[in-house]
């Protein structure tokens, strides 16, 4: 349970290596990679004058961006087209990309497989086309089979044009009754349901007008083949050859295209990996440093694997790289990048805490805090043996089958808490008479369950007002952790107050005056905090600002306090509240089945409420509980302005920590979110 | 069910329908009406209409919304007779959609030719797909001649039209000529579906439109297209109630237009004409109109248990549309009572 620990690591080596540098950083897929001109700068920087380092210590203060921009839009189009044509399902393999490869060798093979294999595809193509056409012809000849005119001379008359139509009855009755008039032969060779085949020769001097009159008919041209000679029945043979041929060639096309598929596959499929990492390297390159001779790049890796991530590269480049290890110290420079490391049972959760922010790299991570309050208040609310377990195992499903680790998790752990609060309340599926409450039944005992609420709130308060102080001492913030409203004063005032109030309360009677008098003592230790502070670090300026606006703004800041510390923990009556509208729900339900005649009807009224339960109620207490979460504590204690720890590598490539978050694309909405939920 | 008893019920809904009717006086009061939102309060608060334009308000009312609302209660109505009709009757029935709707889709058609959007229309196209069954929306989304007829690809229109596809043909003239040469192709079907006394009296009724349309048809042909007679002929309706083919062919080939008006004259339908030079292109249309009007009260009268109340009570609305349209478009355009009432079909 922590942020992972990072070390800054700097790679510097020849520009000839820097796309299999990169490639392997990649592959490593450990190093979140910051700007390197930026860390070359930055004041705890050092180089080590040694030999070995000489001449990058000459190229320092040379340094520029990387700046020339490679396009890979033909490449990208060759392999796109290459994985439409074999039917290769683009997808990222890490085992195309571990050998040492030259990409610009390899993309030029490619390409040049690529030239061929699409001149096939266009002739294949062509050739259909051409099939297509002639089998239009056959059928029109199909019509002329029976007469042994030679087609040659037919169609290649020079004062006479041939055509063959196709009009409707009706139009050929009109055309007959009218023929006198007509300046054309015309025969009726067949007839086809509504349609009329007809024949027409004319003179070419004519065919306009001949054309024109056809046209006011409605007719359909059909289409003669020009240059075949003999009888439309051997033209018809003709061309069913020339389909044939043509079908040969498609299919001897297509086995060679085949042929390339066995022999290239493997290349096929490895250029979708290698265009992917290309893109990637291109993309890290706008993070680099280079010198005339000489590549620097720097990232955060993870502790844990630096020494994998150092080996891997001197084992493959050995004496070409120089691979420096630096401590993060905690001055000002780079912000570290924060890598959450929790047990099975809260890493879940990292994705709700990530929706509000991630936790800077020095600060606690508040994810098991979290997690364990956020199982409390959603069981609390929703206790319930039956609907819990159709959460869990709704969450087990999306965890496990359909591979959404973030919502399912959550689920499958808030079902869970939901069935052991289902036990202490006594409830399966909204009913009360199917197993005895371990604990209390809350309608029975509303009073009870709404003061439990409020008690519960006051403990997870002060573990805010705890964790709050913690996170303090480990940036040595004192101003904020020993007299803040949310420190040692603020939490010590709370609890003089609750317990001024609880006293009044029961024994009713007033409030001593020594209380009144240290509550005011408090009130006054969280107004000086800052010149209080600075007291006691010995600073240089008592205030940050002008001290007339800190301390109007502080004198608000009080009136605030007092009254959001009454408003924070009545709001936790919620959690009772919720508990018993879960059980009122389900009475609603339960009464209009008994109205209902049948007990079929009765068990079908209870089946659409309950998943009506589940569905909306539980929703609602999904977002209620979130809402306690961030508004009530984590705006007590979680600054949640970290950097998330974002490495450089693939999408695709399974690493050992590798962990796909299902919430990234809902962070842009996270501050709106976080306005809403605060409103409520 | 029995003839009788099926007219005889029909009948008395179509009895009861064309109660809703504007009455002569209605006519007179609406032309009297200097502008459009005063017509359109007087059928909204004194005719029958007015449940239909009870949302609507006068004052900035639309031709278009007005004559939406206008056929969509046409289309209810026509709905309502269907369903005392079975298998061919209804079909036929049905089929009488098909004259509204070609004529939506050849304005549609026209307004797409002229890179112009279905929005800015004046009409409305509330017939659109009632017979056809086309998606209205394809239609709407068409930005050709050529995506217009691959958008009616599945319906009844599209064989018909399917031909103008081959080749750079499919310009609006062959549009609009290919679906009404269709229209009477369909009708022709459907009539001769229908049996007895029914079909008879249909073949009479349909053989003078088709003759009036083809005295039309020649002498505009003759006049502004200037086709030759034999795309004339063709493009004539092959069928006829007085006008023999042979009549129309003589018609066709007619060397000028005295000749024409001298064997219309023969024929009996000489009222086409009769007027002066300058008045017959611009009234011709309502005299046509005014014709049919009357001839089908006749053939109501004289057939009463026949299914000619049925035809008569839709191209009846059909004219009420038409010369409700035509009052508030005059109103719009400042023309006196008395012009108006040149334009009128029903009333005069």
């Amino acid at each position: 349970m922590a942020v992972e620990k990072m070390k800054i690591v700097g790679v510097i080596g020849k520009n000839s290596l820097l796309s299999r540098v990169l490639r392997l950083v990649v592959v490593n897929g450990s190093m979140h990679v910051i700007n390197a001109l930026v860390r070359v700068n930055s004041s705890d920087f050092f180089l080590p004058p040694s030999e070995k380092n000489i001449e990058a210590l000459e190229e320092l203060p040379f340094l520029k961006p990387y700046s020339s921009k490679r396009d890979f839009s033909h490449d990208e189009e060759v392999v796109s087209s290459l994985m439409n044509l074999f039917g290769i399902s683009p997808k990222v393999k890490l085992e195309h990309l571990g050998q040492d490869y030259d990409y610009d060798e390899f993309m030029k093979k490619l390409s040049d497989i690529h030239e061929e294999v699409h001149s096939k595809d266009i002739e294949i193509n062509e050739r259909m086309r051409s099939i297509e056409q002639k089998s239009k012809y056959i059928e029109s000849l199909r019509y002329l089979a029976n007469y042994s005119f030679d087609m040659g001379r037919l169609t290649g008359m020079k004062y006479m044009a041939f055509r063959l139509v196709k009009i409707t009855r009706e139009n050929y009755d009109k055309l007959k009754k009218n023929y006198e008039n007509i300046p054309a032969v015309v025969i009726k060779i067949a007839a086809e349901g509504k349609y009329v085949i007809v024949a027409s020769i004319t003179p070419v001097s004519l065919e306009e007008t001949v054309e024109k009159i056809f046209s006011s008919l409605n007719h359909t041209i059909l289409p003669l083949p020009e240059g075949f000679a003999g009888t439309a029945a051997e033209v018809i043979e003709d061309l069913a050859k020339s389909i044939e041929d043509d079908e040969k060639a498609i299919d001897a096309l297509k086995t060679s295209l085949e042929d390339y598929r066995v022999k290239y596959i493997e290349e096929f499929e490895k250029s979708f990996s290698r265009l992917e990492m290309e893109k990637k390297i291109e993309e890290l390159k706008t993070e680099l440093a280079v010198g005339d001779k000489l590549f620097f790049l720097f990232g955060f890796v993870p502790t844990g694997s630096v020494q994998d991530f150092k080996k891997a590269l001197e084992s493959q480049f050995g004496e070409d790289v120089i691979v420096l290890v630096d401590d993060i110290n905690g001055g000002p420079g780079i912000t570290p990048p924060t890598k959450l490391n929790n047990s099975k049972l809260f890493k879940p959760f990292e994705t709700l805490v990530k929706m509000y922010g991630t936790p800077a790299y020095n600060e606690k991570d508040p994810t098991v805090f979290f997690g364990i309050t956020y199982m409390l208040l959603f069981g609390a609310m929703f206790g319930d043996v039956g609907q819990g377990l159709v959460l869990l195992l709704a969450g087990l499903f999306l965890e496990h089958a359909a591979k959404r680790t973030g919502l399912g998790g959550v689920l499958s752990r808030i079902g869970l808490a939901s069935t052991v609060f289902g036990f202490l309340y006594g409830s399966v599926f909204g009913s009360e008479e199917i197993i005895r409450p371990l604990v209390v039944r809350p309608m029975a005992n509303i009073n009870f369950v709404l003061a439990a609420a409020v008690v519960f709130g006051i403990v997870l308060i002060m573990g805010g007002y705890i964790y709050n102080i913690l996170n303090s001492k480990l940036e040595g913030d004192i101003e904020e952790g020993l007299f803040g409203r949310n420190g040692v004063a603020g939490l010590a005032f709370y609890m003089i107050l609750l317990y001024a109030a609880s006293h009044a309360a029961l024994a009713k009677s007033g409030i001593s005056p020594a209380l009144v008098f240290i509550m005011a003592g408090l009130l006054l230790l969280m107004v000086f905090k800052q010149p209080l502070a600075g007291r006691i670090a010995h600073a240089d300026k008592l205030y940050k600002g002008s001290p007339a606006d800190y301390y109007i703004e502080e004198g608000f800041g009080v009136i605030e306090t007092l009254l959001s510390m009454m408003s924070n923990t009545i709001s936790f009556i919620r959690v009772g509240a919720f508990a018993l509208n879960h059980v009122g729900l389900y009475v609603a339900f339960a009464t209009m089945g008994e109205m209902m005649g049948s007990a079929w009807e009765d068990v079908v009224i209870l089946v659409i409420g309950n998943i009506i339960i589940i569905g909306l109620e539980g929703l609602i207490v999904f977002i209620q509980a979130l809402r306690l979460e961030y508004y009530e504590l984590f705006t007590r204690y979680f600054r949640g302005d970290g950097v998330e720890y974002l490495p450089a590598r693939l999408k695709g490539i399974p690493q050992a920590s590798g962990r796909v978050n299902f919430f990234r694309s809902m962070k842009i909405s996270r501050e709106i979110g976080t306005h809403i939920i605060a409103a409520l | 069910m029995d003839k009788v008893a099926l007219y005889a019920a029909v009948n008395t809904k179509i009895r009861a329908m064309e109660g809703d009717f504007l009455k002569r006086e209605d006519y007179m009061n609406l032309l009297q009406k200097k502008t459009v939102a005063d017509a359109t309060r007087y059928l909204k608060e004194r005719t029958s209409y007015s449940r239909l334009l009870g949302d609507i308000r006068v004052e900035n009312v639309s031709r278009r919304d007005l004559e939406d609302i206008l056929k969509r209660n046409m289309i209810k109505n026509i709905d309502r007779l269907t369903h005392y009709f079975r298998d061919d009757y209804r079909d036929f029935i049905h089929s009488l959609y098909t004259r509204y709707e070609i004529e939506d889709l050849k304005s549609l058609a026209r307004v797409i030719f002229n890179g112009k959007r279905p929005e800015d229309m004046e009409r409305p196209l509330a017939f659109l797909g009632k017979y056809s069954g086309a998606d209205t929306a394809k239609l709407f989304k068409a930005t050709s001649i050529r995506n217009l007829i691959y958008a009616l690809e599945g319906s009844a229109f599209f064989e018909i039209l399917k031909p103008l596809l081959d080749g750079k043909r499919e310009n609006l003239f062959r549009f609009e000529m290919a679906l009404d040469m269709g229209y009477f192709s369909i009708v022709r079907d459907r009539m001769q579906k229908v049996s007895g006394e029914d079909r008879m009296v249909l073949k009479k009724w349909e053989g003078m439109v088709a003759d009036l349309y083809n005295i039309q048809w020649i002498y505009r042909g003759k006049k502004f297209y200037r086709l030759s007679p034999e795309e004339l002929l063709n493009y004539t309706i092959d069928f006829g109630d007085k006008l023999t083919f042979a009549d129309r062919k003589a018609m066709c080939y007619a060397k000028n237009l005295d000749e024409l008006y001298r064997m219309t004259m023969d024929s009996g339908y000489g009222f086409l004409f009769k007027k002066e030079e300058m008045s017959r292109d611009i009234y011709m249309e309502r005299r046509i109109n005014r014709f049919i009007y009357y001839r089908l009260r006749a053939l109501m009268r004289k057939y009463p248990m026949s299914i000619i109340r049925t035809v008569g009570y839709v191209w009846s609305f059909d004219f009420e549309i038409r010369d409700i349209i035509s009052i508030i478009e005059s109103i719009r355009y400042e023309l006196a009572p008395e012009e108006i009432r040149k334009f009128l079909v029903k009333a005069s």
